[in-house]
């Protein structure tokens, strides 16, 4: 599972760090950032990263497979 | 595909003072009935459940905002040029020049100011004892948004009423809506004089407005109608939010006494709130295309209701949608819509709430209700009108 992030769409609203600290965060200046390494959501994480993805307000998160 | 005779008729009038006051029967008959349900009273199809409402809110393309969001087609009209009304280029442009101002990131400077005001409010509130929840929850909202916004002292004693009017005039053209026009219309009159006057506040969003038109980014006439595209949403949405609030931790104690056990949930506790009694009732979305939505036809030009409040109490969505429980997670509520369209205030929404319900899970033991709830009347906002409460000092 891999996660896309829209910046120029993201706000900063911070939904996703609530909703899976392991996966995201956002640093001092509120922009958004990965707390894994590499590129694919470790697997014990996938579940928080999809409620994350269904929380960012504005849409700003996709899955893709 | 099916034709439209197959599609659910839904009689009752979703705009009456009986459904707005009570309104959370009709949703559940409405979802009761299908995915998409047609209101023949408004002769628009309405969408009364989660899924629906979430993939109209995601897919700006084949639904969109620009030819209104409204149920009328004087509002549709006259509420062109604001955010909330377009799509595409026109909508990042001017949401680009305003919503920056109130991501959480640029609200971080107000917090503290955010919350001295909130512990004023609660220690006011507990001091008096017996208050009403309306009055505690309109007061931290003034303080903050008519500032923020630039609007001018002198005519801030309009501004609630002006702004709930001109929610009002989204819904259908009824008596609620031409009893209201009058004050939507001094709004918008308002606003052009803070224009021509330059009377917004220095450093304020309005004022950021008269730089962008001044500069060219922006027509003048743009000016006024964005000043009132990000007024009007940011006063009765909050104080419905933070009223309801009280009212809910009122009807159940236990929730309160689990907020002051643990106050890191106010987060959590903001979103149940916004998914229990959501602030907006309904906004709507034109097809732009022949389209497909749950199986149903859906023609070109189409208007679609999508009602927030509705999808929030939805049961193919959420176990016991009806009950009231902070620790649950409701971050994908769509009380503050979603996508691209997404609220561009509700980082400062639930700062506000937050702070208030943080001051007063410190200072109050419990809340009680000593009188009936009144609800406002208003085809859009859905919130108290007065709510007669006792706080209990803790």
């Amino acid at each position: 599972m891999k996660i896309s992030v829209d910046y120029p769409r993201c706000e900063g609203h911070g939904l996703c760090a609530d909703q899976a600290p392991d996966v995201f965060s956002l640093d001092d200046d509120a922009e958004l950032t990965y707390r894994f390494e590499g590129t694919v959501v470790p697997d014990e994480s996938r579940p928080a990263a999809r409620a994350a993805v269904n929380a960012c307000p504005v849409a700003a998160l996709r899955v893709l497979t | 595909m099916p034709l439209r005779t197959d599609i659910p008729v839904y009689r009752p009038d979703l705009y009456s003072a009986s459904a707005i006051r009570d309104t959370y029967p009709h949703y559940a008959a409405l979802r009761e009935l299908g995915p998409v349900v047609w209101l023949s009273k408004h002769k628009v199809y309405a969408l009364p459940r989660y899924a629906e409402c979430r993939q109209v809110l995601l897919d700006d393309d084949t639904f969109a905002s620009s030819g209104g969001v409204g149920l009328n087609p004087v509002a549709n009209r006259v509420g062109q040029g604001t955010t909330l009304f377009s799509d595409g280029e026109d909508h990042a442009r001017r949401r680009s020049l305003l919503a920056h101002r109130l991501t959480p990131r640029a609200l971080r400077t107000m917090k503290d100011t955010v919350d001295q005001q909130a512990a004023a409010v609660a220690e006011d509130a507990v001091a008096r004892r017996t208050v009403d929840a309306v009055e505690v929850a309109t007061a931290l909202p003034m303080s903050v948004v008519p500032d923020l916004v630039g609007w001018p002292q002198q005519g801030r004693e309009h501004l609630l009423r002006w702004a709930g009017a001109t929610f009002d005039a989204l819904g259908p053209l009824n008596c609620q809506a031409a009893r209201t026009l009058p004050a939507s219309l001094g709004m918008m009159r308002y606003a052009r004089a803070v224009v021509r006057d330059r009377s917004a506040l220095d450093g304020s969003m309005g004022h950021d407005l008269l730089l962008a038109a001044d500069e060219g980014r922006i027509m003048p006439a743009e000016c006024a109608t964005m000043m009132i595209d990000y007024l009007a949403p940011s006063l009765d949405t909050t104080i419905s939010a933070i009223s309801s609030a009280l009212y809910l931790f009122a009807l159940h104690p236990e929730q309160w006494r689990l907020l002051k056990a643990d106050p890191d949930l106010v987060p959590k506790a903001v979103n149940e709130v916004v998914r229990h009694q959501s602030p907006i009732r309904a906004f709507s979305r034109t097809a732009t295309r022949d389209t497909e939505l749950a199986g149903t036809a859906i023609p070109k030009g189409s208007r679609l209701l999508v009602l927030y409040g509705s999808a929030n109490r939805d049961p193919l969505e959420w176990d016991d949608p009806d009950t009231f429980d902070i620790r649950r997670d409701a971050a994908r509520q769509l009380g503050f819509g979603q996508g691209t369209h997404g609220c561009a205030g509700q980082g400062l929404a639930r700062m506000e709430t937050s702070a208030i319900l943080r001051a007063l899970v410190e200072r109050v033991d419990r809340i009680e209700t000593t009188g009936p709830p009144e609800w406002a009347l208003n085809n859009v906002i859905h919130r108290l009108e007065r709510l007669p409460l006792e706080l209990i000092p803790a």
